[in-house]
């Protein structure tokens, strides 16, 4: 399973959406979520893949799509260090 | 440097009144564990300003509303150092929410990092505090006596954080283990001007009899002395630092006034 699809799983079991309805442009706003659903969501990420979000940088993403590309990035990191 | 020597643990010391107690306990000589869990560039930036005075620091990541992070978090602090003397239990999150509105997942997030991270920290804490005279200092707030909206679950978890500071208080006593807790009304922090912005709470700034707001620094002061060989004897307390405003009846007209 791709990262992406495991975030998509991740985060449609906490924000209760459906997560074929999730796109990289789709945001939190749009899925209804309120800011515990998101530090969640930030959370349970953090555990899947074992790598750091920090708000500072959590803050910066504008979609979805930003969320899978940090994951992506860091995670890849990590396997490689 | 009545604290050199000493290890504090002061949990989300990143920003606002941790990192005050954070810096003030260090100014007074204690080494200083920084936790935080979201904000690391905050909390690298407390660990900066404190090995800038001298003292030794350690940055550790945990979550505190989570069991296994904090047993990870203690397991560190006993290989590196193998004791610690201050434990400052301030992390603190919620949810903003109408009583009505609050569900079994914000209620649990809410108690598991604002109270019962107490009990497992004071747990672990203890075992490293044996013969030390150790102090365990519990950062509470207002809300636990007075109602605030929106402010319901924080509130609770903040009158079972007190509850759990009394029997703490009594139980570790025999163990040579000060324990008390600071209560603050609004603090002149981030998460205040969230609260205000949001009209979660009225804005009470321009109300305290004292005469200004309440700062993260006179909290600290607070706690610092509850740290102290001179607070022997206070056991359990909550000590309100408010600046009188909980006392006086004629803050909501001075509110009223200034809107």
């Amino acid at each position: 399973m791709s990262v992406e699809e495991q975030i998509k799983e991740i985060v449609a079991k906490i924000v209760h959406v459906d997560k074929n309805l999730m796109t990289r442009d789709s945001t939190f706003k749009d899925m209804n979520a309120d800011s515990l659903d998101i530090v969640q969501a930030l959370v349970a990420v953090e555990e899947a893949f074992d790598i750091e979000i920090p708000d500072e940088e959590a803050q910066k993403f504008q979609n979805f799509g930003d969320f899978v590309a940090y994951v992506e990035s860091h995670a890849a990191e990590k396997e490689s260090a | 440097m009545p604290l050199k020597g000493k290890l504090a643990l002061v949990t989300g010391s990143g920003r606002g009144i941790g990192r005050a107690i954070a810096l003030n306990l260090a100014s007074q000589g204690a080494d200083i564990i920084v936790n935080f869990f979201r904000r690391r560039e905050a909390a690298e930036k407390t660990a900066k300003d404190i090995e800038a005075m001298g003292v030794k620091t350690q940055l550790i990541r945990a979550n505190v509303g989570d069991p296994a992070k904090i047993d990870e978090m203690f397991n560190e602090i006993s290989t590196k150092f193998g004791y610690l003397d201050i434990l400052i239990s301030n992390a603190a999150s919620g949810v903003a929410r109408s009583i009505l509105d609050v569900d079994v997942k914000a209620w649990e997030w809410t108690m598991d990092i604002n109270a019962r991270a107490l009990l497992l920290c004071a747990q672990r804490a203890s075992k490293l505090m044996e013969g030390r005279d150790g102090k365990i200092v519990s950062i509470s707030s207002l809300g636990s006596s007075f109602v605030w909206p929106t402010y319901a679950v924080v509130g609770v978890s903040k009158a079972t954080l007190e509850a759990l500071t009394r029997y703490l208080a009594i139980e570790l006593a025999p163990k040579g283990i000060c324990v008390n807790a600071v209560s603050a009304s609004a603090v002149e922090t981030e998460a205040l001007k969230f609260y205000i912005k949001e009209q979660l709470i009225p804005d009470t700034r321009q109300a305290t009899p004292a005469g200004r707001m309440v700062t993260p620094e006179d909290v600290a002061n607070v706690v610092a002395f509850l740290c102290s060989e001179e607070a022997f004897m206070i056991r359990g307390q909550t000590i309100i630092v408010d600046g009188g405003t909980s006392i006086d009846l004629s803050v909501p007209a001075k509110r009223e006034e200034t809107l």
